[in-house]
């Protein structure tokens, strides 16, 4: 589509400003007005791509642009292709369906049973409820036989919406006793859709009916355009829903945030600790102080997600760290903080010296302040931290919270639990970086010990998240799910090593990946990605040495690699010169790399500990 | 902004063309952008622009410039 105005260039502190705007008053024209302006920033600031295929029972084409608004808001520039009208089944089983050779990265399958089982949203036309249920169970198998046929054609990632609750029941007060009634066959429905998704693999339930249970669904539906255009959702909501759509795709982009900076006067507590005292601020059970409770246990629930959690502070120092410390009431105490900022200095310095800290980009911060001067300088000098501005009721701070839709995977893993307590255990670190005498005095008195598993199956969806998340120190940012690493770990040409860490401070768990390609003459680096919070302590050479020596016991005579720049690689881009691999041929975005196994110097530092955990069968 | 240039305002911008295009005599047969799924987007948007409430009667015969600017005097905007 073109924009009839000519496209003037943005800044990217405008385009937040836009957005914010848009999260305000989502109305169509506002919706339309600012995706043609800030479709010309894609260029100017890095995006994720993702090519975005849409098969739905209902009309989803008017809500293409907040669809792509949406994304923009996630730095992801979506290509959609959106399904013909009442083609969702024939589109998945048809291999000759334009699907193919669109090649999507992410398949949306949005069936509403209030589009192909009208009897249970409006009632069952017969006393005969078995007959609700068959009807169900039948549309279950045939999406059943859809979706696992599509499987077989495409590895895309698989987003599945599920059914909404009828909010019409016909049975009225009695329907929570009749076992074959319409809630019991929704209940049913989605129980068979979750089971589907875990069949098929890489195939995510998202959970529509959480949505417009939140939405209400009195607002949600407008019944003028479902009835005349099959377009059941209110035009009030298509950001909404775009929104939801998009919170589904970050994890898939590696677009999710990570840390959590908060201010601490008027944010975790009532009142300026300065001014009122220990005693004085507001915590605890009864009101105000029971809405600031309730925001840090909503704030702790992220951290035991695996959500990093900081404080900047304007305060004098020390005073923050001991109300966090000693206040009775706190809900979240020192250990649940990376790290803490109080002084008089500008929030941006604290949150830059964060970012450099933790090796983090700053694109995964999210910053929570009362004030709006902080926020906007916030704002525009680090475009690149959501910055969120707290209402003035406390009592909507919580809410505030379950609106950042920004922070999710699709799976936890032990590593996401106890993330917070390993970036501790990484400032810490940095923190005796300042005061060791040399490089390697610092590395021995860390006494890193490298685990490094070999085609061990159990470390596979860890290794799978790791190639969703790494951004930074990644050869090529090729993602994958488990399954692709299950099927590497199988293949007998195929190597995948795991790397572990632990070091005085604690267990960093796994850290490191690399899948080799092995043949008679060559061993081909395929993947090389490491966790950016523990580069700069020799891990990552040492790993390709390790690997070397390994491809020399086994008689290949070189090492190879192909480097492939991202916008966010760049890291990476002189890693292997580092490592004395040989410049080989070049393309725009790609090197390829060689290492000579007979001169090449493999020599693993004496710091380091290596164990390697050779797996008995595949 | 009044009225008038707030209606041509979402019409430009739903119907993606240049507002001194927009004539009193366009509709859906002189403009290929306004297509079905585009009519109704443009009741959508001028009844979040104007706070009207449009009923499913007035889909059909609002194809026009003329059209919408009568359904909406009809609704208490006036031009």
């Amino acid at each position: 589509m073109q924009a009839p105005e000519a496209q003037s260039q943005l800044t990217h502190a405008e385009a937040n400003k836009l957005l914010d705007l848009v999260g305000a008053n989502p109305t169509l024209i506002n919706i339309a007005t600012a995706y043609r302006r800030l479709s010309a920033l894609t260029a100017a600031v890095p995006h994720t791509t993702i090519r975005f295929a849409a098969l739905s029972t209902f009309t989803l084409d008017p809500m293409t642009p907040s669809l792509q608004l949406a994304a923009l808001g996630a730095r992801i520039e979506l290509h959609p292709w959106i399904a013909p009208f009442g083609q969702l089944a024939p589109t998945l089983i048809d291999a000759n369906s334009p699907v193919t050779p669109f090649a999507p990265d992410v398949v949306l399958i949005a069936a509403r049973l209030a589009d192909v089982v009208p009897n249970l949203y409006d009632g069952p036309q017969s006393n005969n409820t078995d007959g609700l249920m068959a009807t169900v169970s039948d549309y279950l198998d045939q999406l059943d036989a859809s979706i696992t046929t599509y499987r077989d054609r495409s590895s895309a990632t698989l987003l599945l919406q599920n059914f909404e609750r009828p909010s019409y029941i016909v049975s009225a007060i009695s329907e929570f006793e009749a076992a074959g009634g319409q809630l019991h066959a929704w209940r049913y429905a989605n129980s068979r859709l979750r089971s589907l998704a875990e069949k098929i693999g890489n195939c995510h339930v998202m959970d529509y009916d959480a949505l417009v249970a939140r939405h209400g669904s009195r607002h949600w539906i407008d019944p003028r355009t479902e009835l005349y255009g099959r377009i059941p959702i209110a035009a009030g909501h298509y950001f909404d829903y775009a929104k939801f759509i998009v919170r589904h795709l970050r994890p898939i982009a590696g677009r999710s945030k990570k840390l959590i900076v908060l201010d601490a006067d008027n944010t975790l507590w009532g009142g300026i600790l300065g001014d009122d005292g220990l005693d004085g601020i507001q915590l605890g059970h009864d009101f105000p102080g029971n809405a600031y409770l309730r925001f840090q246990r909503r704030l702790l629930a992220l951290h035991q997600r695996g959500i990093l959690l900081c404080i900047a502070s304007k305060n004098e120092p020390g005073s923050v760290e001991h109300a966090v410390a000693s206040h009775p009431e706190m809900i979240l105490r020192p250990e649940h903080f990376t790290s803490m900022h109080v002084s008089w200095s500008a929030k941006p310095d604290a949150i830059r010296h964060i970012a450099e800290t933790l090796n983090l980009g700053l694109d995964s911060f999210v910053f929570i302040d009362d004030s709006a001067v902080e926020c906007a300088m916030m704002r525009d000098s680090l475009p690149d931290v959501m910055t969120v501005l707290l209402p003035d009721d406390p009592a909507r701070f919580a809410d505030v919270i379950e609106s950042l839709d920004c922070f999710d995977q699709f799976t936890l893993s032990d590593e996401d639990r106890r993330r917070g307590v390993m970036y501790k255990a990484e400032a810490d670190r940095r923190q005796l970086a300042t005061t060791a005498v040399d490089l390697p005095t610092f590395y021995r008195s860390l006494q890193m010990r490298l685990t490094i598993g070999v085609n061990d199956k159990r470390h596979a969806g860890r290794a799978a998240q790791m190639t969703q998340r790494t951004n930074q120190f990644n050869m090529n940012t090729i993602r994958c799910v488990e399954d692709d690493i299950q099927a590497w770990i199988r293949a007998p040409d195929v190597d995948v090593f795991s790397l572990g860490l632990t070091d005085q401070f604690g267990d960093s768990g796994i850290v490191g990946l690399a899948v080799v390609r092995k043949s008679d003459d060559n061993w081909h680096l395929h993947m090389l990605l490491m966790s950016c919070r523990v580069l700069g302590r020799t891990i990552e050479s040492t790993f390709v040495a390790w690997i070397a020596n390994r491809a020399r016991t086994a008689g290949v005579p070189n090492l190879g690699a192909t480097f492939v720049s991202t916008p966010k690689n760049q890291p990476f881009a002189d890693f292997y010169h580092k490592c004395a691999f040989e410049s080989g041929p070049a393309e725009s975005q790609s090197r390829q790399w060689v290492l000579d196994l007979d001169s090449a110097d493999t020599r693993i530092p004496d710091w380091f500990t290596i164990e390697a955990l050779e797996s008995a069968s595949r | 902004m009044n009225n008038e240039d707030r209606f041509k305002s979402v019409l430009s911008t739903i119907l993606l063309v240049e507002e001194a295009e927009i004539l009193e005599s366009t509709s859906s047969e002189s403009l290929d952008t306004w297509d079905s799924l585009n009519h109704i987007s443009l009741l959508g948007a001028l009844e979040q622009e104007f706070g009207v409430t449009i009923n499913t009667d007035h889909i059909e015969n609002t194809r026009s410039v003329a059209a919408l600017r009568t359904l909406l005097s009809e609704n208490g905007v006036s031009f």
